[in-house]
């Protein structure tokens, strides 16, 4: 689920950051609160959601460059905590809600991933109240399993993607979601933890 | 920014669970503000609930130490385990990848291989269910 990235950055420092951190001698707290404004719940493109700063492994310069408002450049090389499950990877999510196309499973601190009618246990159908119901039978006999809102799910990652940011955005349309993850749960295992 | 390295290693659920712990990020939503920021407390209040709570370094090392007898499964699918730690069959197959297919690999194989495949399974649940035990009272709640 998570996975570690390191990247370099030239990072602008400015100067009222500076001036504590500098007295101080804590120049890397001063970097690491900065790193953090510009990763943290970021997602980058085919890299994942920037979870924390793991470490700094280095940072040099500290020029000031003319017409940057005072602000010193650092090079800072960093590695990040990422989190993108890898396709195939099982995890346990809550269900958050769901439509006539299926399910939304959420995280906690991820709430893009979606199950489609065609990724659930067959066969189920869409009840009165809009809960999926999945019709299990064995020997003749028929049970319902109803997958509620806000049961503990466990589902096996089918893809991620990263759509492209829209240039235009009606007022009404969904907010934009940088990255989607589409799961399944027709496999032995899968599904309501309750189930197994 | 120039990304040097897209993957510099990966990491378990308990890696990660036990790095913000160590950054003083706390189960108390308001207990970590000032030390982490609200969106680290969120993953670590996920991973509170998952079964990287109850692991430590030393049983993660020895899980994957003797897991390396077993040679039909892949390191993605030890790290799958490690994070969900089955203890039940159909959960342990939805780990591993086909793993119906794997076990009656050729239909040539005398069917005594088969079985031992199907053995194997069965030793790696009792492993993940001697290392990562469930906790106690989850146990009282099932025999209740």
């Amino acid at each position: 689920m998570f996975y570690l990235s390191q990247v370099e950055q030239n990072l602008k420092m400015p100067p009222h950051l500076l001036k504590p951190s500098l007295l101080d001698g804590e120049l890397e707290k001063g970097i690491r609160g900065e790193l953090e404004k510009r990763f943290l719940d970021k997602v980058i493109t085919n890299l994942g959601l920037c979870i924390s700063v793991y470490d700094i492994q280095s940072f040099e310069g500290g020029f000031i460059f003319p017409g940057d408002d005072g602000c010193a450049t650092y090079k800072v090389r960093c590695r990040l905590v990422m989190f993108q499950p890898f396709v195939g990877e099982v995890i346990v999510g809550k269900i958050e809600s769901c439509d006539e196309f299926g399910l939304q499973v959420s995280l906690g601190f991820f709430s893009d991933i979606r199950i489609p009618e065609r990724f659930m246990v067959q066969p189920c159908h869409r009840g009165e109240d809009g809960i999926w119901v999945w019709q299990f039978k064995v020997d003749n006999e028929e049970f319902q399993y109803s997958l509620d809102i806000d049961e503990e799910i466990r589902f096996r990652v089918a893809s991620v993607k990263y759509p492209p940011t829209p240039v235009e955005q009606s007022e009404n349309s969904e907010p934009f979601s940088p990255m989607e993850i589409t799961g399944y749960i027709n496999g032995d295992g899968l599904g309501l933890v309750s189930w197994w | 920014m120039k990304i040097e390295k897209a993957n510099a290693g990966n990491l378990t659920n308990f890696e990660v669970f036990d790095f913000l712990r160590s950054r003083g990020a706390t189960s108390d939503p308001m207990g970590c503000i000032g030390s982490v920021s609200p969106s680290e407390c969120k993953v670590f209040e996920y991973l509170s609930g998952s079964p990287a709570y109850m692991q430590t370094r030393e049983s993660v090392n020895e899980f994957l130490r003797k897991a390396d007898k077993f040679k039909f499964i892949t390191s993605f699918e030890k790290l799958n385990i490690v994070n969900s730690t089955p203890t039940v069959m159909p959960a342990l197959y939805a780990t591993i990848k086909d793993c119906d297919k794997r076990i009656a690999k050729e239909e040539e194989q005398i069917a005594k291989e088969n079985q031992l495949e199907e053995d194997q399974l069965q030793e790696l649940l009792e492993l993940v269910k001697e290392i990562f035990p469930q906790p106690a009272e989850e146990q009282e709640e099932l025999s209740q």
